[in-house]
């Protein structure tokens, strides 16, 4: 059955759609905002000095140092550096495939996280983010991080389970797919 | 015992609100001068001013002076062609900027019309005889540290700023470091986190260097030499070590740091004992090595304080001023990674300090291992402390910028050339002692104008 008649055959049944948006808000925000941050790192920024018994800046310039959050394409590191290295050390993890990993992860997970905000390949993208998450899985169990690999377990269900709502979902953009 | 020096947060506020009120407000000599003329700067409010001395502190100024907003450099200065030239080419090439260079200061002020300041960066002898000239052409003046290397010389350049009414900042640069302001406003005066202070120790030691030179291609002719007073071109190379034109490395570089004791201190010493000599280099006239001590009758107390210049050595750890009391010290320098603060064992918790951001803890009191400890009388080994402020400009700029910022009627000079008189008075004494051999008193008639 096309996907034209099976709307036009179903009725819509709301409870599943907004169950399905709570999961397309979600997974979305948690892909978009993952990719995002591999690109922020904590930048020094000088800021005036502040008087604690006046309130008021140091009329003398005095500045102190602090931490501030910058976003930058520069900026960019797909995972923690240490856990790079346990990955690099692993025999069955080839360097190539690593790489290209890296190099996509960040850029990937902001795409597939604002297809499925914007009903663009929503199934595609929901399938993609799993099989994002099922690589990361595969890492993580060969450094024995035990506790990430049950923490993206969640997210594939989730993903998984969203799958199976797809066919409820609303105000997309392009619903084929 | 009032502070001599009228430097506290309290002034520094009164001074920007009595700016904001729209009181243009000059130096303290200034301030007494019979007829101070207003600061004359075009509508655009934009500062013309002309840079004489293009030598190695004559870069410094100016890289200084090229991120200043709202002043602009109308013409250079420089009775070398080598010196001259490099700096206009390289105005032209790097920022842009075509302007003319003179040989002869004189020449300068004849033709440059529409001046409003001038920064002088020459060898100390001819501080004040540009500087004067300058002041009396009705122009402000920036001028290099030590004022002279003759208190005659130093003593005119007072005189001349008082006559004119305009402004003579000199160029004891940390007297408006943000860094430097804040210990003194807030940590010696409003927390007095030190507690009795009872002594200093300050000095700037280098390696060893050998004299300048010249290439033939640029060594200056004698006559052009003689002209400015100069005997050849070493000593024009050299002129920081002979004393017909500088004062010696307790001026040269003595200079910043005494200057702090006086400073931070808020009294002038009231005694100089001093030693040094010609040791290690034999070409030269100024001793290469000195040790002064001076002492300071504070409101507590009498606090000493020690000084010390080498020219053949770089043993201990660079340059720096240290300031000591009953409750901490603190190692103060231009160099924020060699400032330290130290909290005696037995003083208050800076817990509260470091909350309210005015120090920063670095490393705790460790205690030290029996097997290591040599003296039963050694003291505890102290908390080390950082300080939490910097600024985020060039080392000179700050102080450039209150000379113009005092141009504008904004701010009131940070050293004015009466103020800075007093302190080098006491630079050109211990050079006495030394001279002399002995411990010399100090008393105000030493630095009455």
């Amino acid at each position: 059955m096309s996907e034209q008649n099976e709307t036009a055959a179903t009725p819509t049944c709301w409870d599943a759609t907004l169950a399905f948006w709570l999961l397309r808000g979600w997974l979305g925000l948690r892909a978009v905002m993952t990719g995002l941050e591999k690109y922020a790192q904590m930048g020094k920024v000088m800021k005036p000095w502040v008087d604690p018994k006046t309130g008021a800046a140091d009329p003398g310039g005095a500045m102190v140092e602090a931490s501030q959050k910058v976003y930058a394409l520069a900026n960019y590191s797909p995972i923690p550096q240490s856990m790079q290295d346990k990955f690099a050390a692993e025999p069955l993890l080839p360097a190539f495939m690593l790489k290209i990993f890296y190099v996509v992860l960040g850029p990937a997970l902001i795409v597939l996280g604002l297809m499925l905000w914007l009903g663009i390949g929503t199934r595609i993208s929901l399938f993609a983010q799993g099989l994002l998450y099922i690589g990361l899985t595969a890492g993580l169990i060969m450094i024995k991080a035990d506790d990430g690999v049950a923490w993206l377990a969640i997210h594939v269900v989730l993903i998984a389970y969203a799958l199976t709502l797809a066919k409820h979902n609303q105000l997309a953009v392009l619903k084929k797919w | 015992m009032a502070s001599e020096f009228d430097f506290s947060r309290r002034g520094f506020l009164t001074t920007a609100m009595a700016a904001g009120a729209g009181l243009a407000l000059k130096s303290g000599a200034a301030e007494n001068a019979p007829a101070a003329a207003p600061a004359k700067t075009p509508p655009s409010n934009r500062i013309r001013y002309a840079l004489i001395g293009c030598g190695e502190e004559g870069n410094v100024l100016l890289d200084a002076l090229l991120k200043i907003e709202g002043i602009e450099i109308a013409a250079i200065c420089d009775i070398w062609k080598y010196a001259r030239d490099r700096v206009q080419k390289g105005l032209k090439r790097n920022n842009n900027i075509d302007i003319p260079a003179y040989e002869d200061f004189e020449e300068l002020l004849a033709k440059e019309k529409d001046l409003q300041a001038v920064i002088v960066a020459t060898p100390d002898f001819w501080h004040a005889p540009i500087s004067n000239a300058c002041l009396k052409k009705g122009l402000d003046v920036y001028c290099e540290k030590m004022m002279s290397n003759t208190m005659e010389g130093a003593r005119s350049m007072v005189k001349t700023m008082q006559e004119t009414g305009k402004l003579l900042q000199i160029g004891h640069q940390r007297r408006s470091s943000p860094r430097y302001r804040f210990v003194l406003n807030y940590l010696l005066r409003d927390l007095k986190l030190f507690g009795r202070m009872t002594a200093a120790n300050a000095q700037w030691n280098r390696a060893v260097t050998p004299d300048r030179g010249a290439a033939k291609a640029i060594t200056m002719k004698p006559e052009l030499l003689a002209k400015y007073g100069y005997e050849d071109m070493y000593k024009f190379r050299n002129w920081r070590w002979f004393k017909k034109y500088g004062g010696g490395p307790l001026s040269d570089l003595g200079a910043h740091q005494i200057d702090i004791f006086n400073w931070y201190f808020g009294v002038m010493p009231v005694s100089v004992a001093a030693s040094g000599g010609v040791d290690y280099y034999k070409e030269h006239e100024w001793f290469d090595n000195a040790m002064c001590i001076y002492e300071y009758k504070l409101p507590e107390g009498m606090a000493r304080a020690f000084y010390q210049v080498q020219t053949t050595t770089s043993a201990g750890g660079g340059y720096w001023e240290y300031f000591m009391g009953d409750q901490g010290s603190i190692k103060m320098s231009e160099n924020p990674s060699i400032t330290q603060l130290f909290r005696e064992a037995n003083a208050p918790d800076w817990a509260e300090y470091i909350q309210k951001n005015y120090v920063m803890l670095k490393k705790s009191a460790a205690a030290p291992e029996e097997n290591v400890k040599v003296d039963v009388r050694e003291s505890k080994v102290l908390e080390t402390y950082a300080l939490p402020v910097g600024f985020n400009k060039v080392i000179h700029q700050p102080h450039l910028e209150n000379f113009f910022n005092a141009m504008r009627g904004k701010e009131k000079l940070t050293c004015p050339a009466d103020e800075a008189f007093r302190s080098e008075s006491v630079i050109h004494k211990a050079s006495e002692a030394i001279a002399a051999r002995r411990t010399l008193d100090i008393t105000p008639a030493d630095y009455e104008v």
